[in-house]
């Protein structure tokens, strides 16, 4: 029954289509069920696994000094027990008034969780990854590193910001060894190097140092500022401490005078660990970020010798829709605008404006409300639409601006 | 090759470069504002359009503060659970103790060049502990506010937005 009911309602809207002329089709659900298709993030982390047998990391570095609990934990329990003890320290911590020394955090921090921190956020920045490719260490020997300014002192630390102008002098080293040791110290870049791919520039090279006598230390190639260009960002600049097992012949490295050849600074420090890493082992890591600023001009132009580089970051294309020969609901004027050549627009929007432009006349005061401004006569809403864009500044007109 | 004898070495060395040139740095276009910013997700409690977030842990007897990257997960963090600013603590979890972890946690994010944050922390009291713990955060420098992600403009677009890395 139920059939031939269906028929007639059906045969009823196509005899007279106002009755109720709109026809359901269903809910059909493409693909499975959310409960039972996967979400994109699991998608996404299917996509992006890598096998742990295959991408693997290498320690090439010493191994962290552990404290003993036991060694500590008698020592520790006594100064616990002295704070709650100490009556000045419970009154400021109850006034809120107690401001622990910072310093003394950053020498213990050092001493225990520093080093595995150091190394997390020294993954986070990718440095080992393009200087070592798949091996990491962990900076067990704590390397202090300050450029001078002025009176002050400008630290390194692990990513802070250093501009070009205040690295212009090779900084001060200091970390601790044995006078019987000698060490190797390296600046590199690994950002910005102008003509090739996946290779570095050094900026500095001291081998063979004795004990922590940086200066009296074999220097390979001698110190460069930072030149990160125009608009290439932030460049990593990565000072590594390695210690070595004896005596190294550095002479094929050498570098005579302030060598301001760049190519000649081109340095890879996967190649050079891979052909030392008997005799060396990274010890210390400390880097800063450095971008452009307006002293690197000069330093282009007078000590270079050449012509200052400027970048500019290469957006993906905007995509357009592949364009149809009948474009429903569209305004033709921007539809079509869409598919034209953007230069031949430009230029349109170019000549309207310097058909205004009057060589010995001051240019035309802007209207002060622009949007109340009548209408004068007919103007169709298109035309009204450009012309309200033009006044406002909104769209394309930028593009000439 | 002997007539290259006259010409002065200088215009042959540096001169020729590649138009293009690559930055390695992972952290370099999230610096200047046009590196991916994960959207969507808005009906969901955690919100998730970030670069990088602080987290407030507290528990019954410590407090740990961290950052966190929507891609590498935590990438710096401070505890009252270390013994290098427990040693200085009367209690680990009080009033003090927020304000140091503050201080501390705004120090190693200086150090390492995250000084800009999301934070969806919420201070119930403005007097109570979290309160503290922000403000000895923003005292220090920090700005617990991320900067939007600059999308190129489409040339029909209204608006073209300020490029953040041409302002000086």
């Amino acid at each position: 029954m139920a059939a031939t009911i269906w028929k007639l309602v059906n045969l009823n809207t196509k005899l007279n289509p106002s009755l109720g002329g709109s026809v359901r089709y269903g809910h059909h659900l493409r693909g499975k069920p959310p409960g039972v298709a996967r979400s994109l993030e699991q998608r996404l982390e299917e996509l992006n696994f890598k096998d742990p047998e295959i991408h693997y990391k290498v320690n090439i570095g010493f191994a962290k000094k552990q404290l003993k609990r036991n060694a500590v934990l008698s020592e520790r329990i006594t100064i616990l027990k002295d704070n709650h003890r100490n009556q000045d320290l419970e009154k400021k911590a109850r006034t809120n008034k107690l401001e622990i020394d910072l310093d003394n955090v950053r020498k213990e921090w050092l001493k225990t969780a520093g080093p595995e921190h150091i190394k997390r956020i020294a993954n986070h920045y990718g440095i080992f990854d393009d200087l070592y490719g798949d091996a990491y260490f962990h900076p067990t020997v704590p390397l202090h590193i300050n450029y001078e300014i002025g009176d002050g002192q400008l630290p390194i630390y692990y990513g802070n910001v250093v501009k070009p102008s205040d690295a212009k002098v090779k900084p001060k080293i200091s970390f601790e060894s044995d006078e019987n040791t000698f060490w190797t110290l390296i600046m590199t870049n690994p950002d910005g190097h102008l003509t090739m791919e996946n290779k570095e520039y050094v900026h500095w090279f001291v081998g063979n140092i004795p004990g922590n006598k940086v200066e009296s230390g074999e220097t390979i190639v001698d110190y460069m500022q930072p030149i990160p260009p125009k608009g290439s960002g932030y460049h990593r600049h990565i000072f590594v401490l390695y210690k070595q097992e004896k005596k190294l012949d550095f002479e094929q490295l050498k570098k005579s005078g302030p060598c301001l050849t760049l190519s000649e600074r081109t340095f890879s420090t996967l190649d050079f660990y891979r052909e030392r890493q008997d005799d060396l082992t990274p010890a210390g890591l400390v880097f800063f970020q450095s971008d452009w600023d307006a002293t690197l001009t000069d330093f282009y132009h007078d000590v270079l010798n050449m012509k200052e580089p400027r970048y500019e970051y290469d957006f993906p294309e905007t995509y357009v829709k592949p364009q149809e020969w009948f474009p429903l609901r569209q305004a033709f004027n921007l539809y079509m605008d869409r598919y034209r050549d953007p230069k031949q627009i430009n230029k349109e929007f170019l000549k309207r404006k310097l058909q205004k432009v009057h060589p010995f006349k001051a240019p035309e005061k802007p209207v002060p409300y622009p949007n109340a401004v009548p209408w004068n006569g007919y103007v169709p809403s298109w035309l009204k639409l450009e012309k309200t864009k033009s006044m406002n500044k909104w769209g394309r007109v930028n593009d000439i601006e | 090759m002997s007539f290259l004898k006259f010409v002065p070495k200088r215009y042959l060395s540096n001169d020729a470069i590649k138009p293009m040139l690559t930055n390695r740095n992972p952290r370099n276009l999230e610096r200047m504002r046009i590196g991916y910013k994960p959207d969507g997700y808005h009906l969901e409690n955690d919100v998730r359009n970030y670069w990088h977030k602080l987290n407030l842990d507290v528990s019954a007897r410590y407090v740990s503060a961290s950052v966190h990257h929507f891609k590498n997960g935590e990438v710096l963090s401070a505890s009252t659970k270390e013994w290098a600013i427990k040693k200085q603590l009367y209690r680990n979890n009080d009033a003090a103790a927020f304000k140091n972890l503050g201080r501390v946690l705004a120090q190693r994010c200086m150090e390492t060049g995250l000084t800009e944050l999301h934070s969806d922390i919420e201070t119930k009291n403005p007097d109570g502990k979290v309160a503290l713990f922000l403000n000895a955060l923003q005292e220090s420098g920090i700005t617990l506010k991320e900067p939007i992600q600059y999308k190129k403009p489409r040339a029909w677009d209204q608006e073209r937005p300020e490029k953040s890395w041409e302002i000086q």
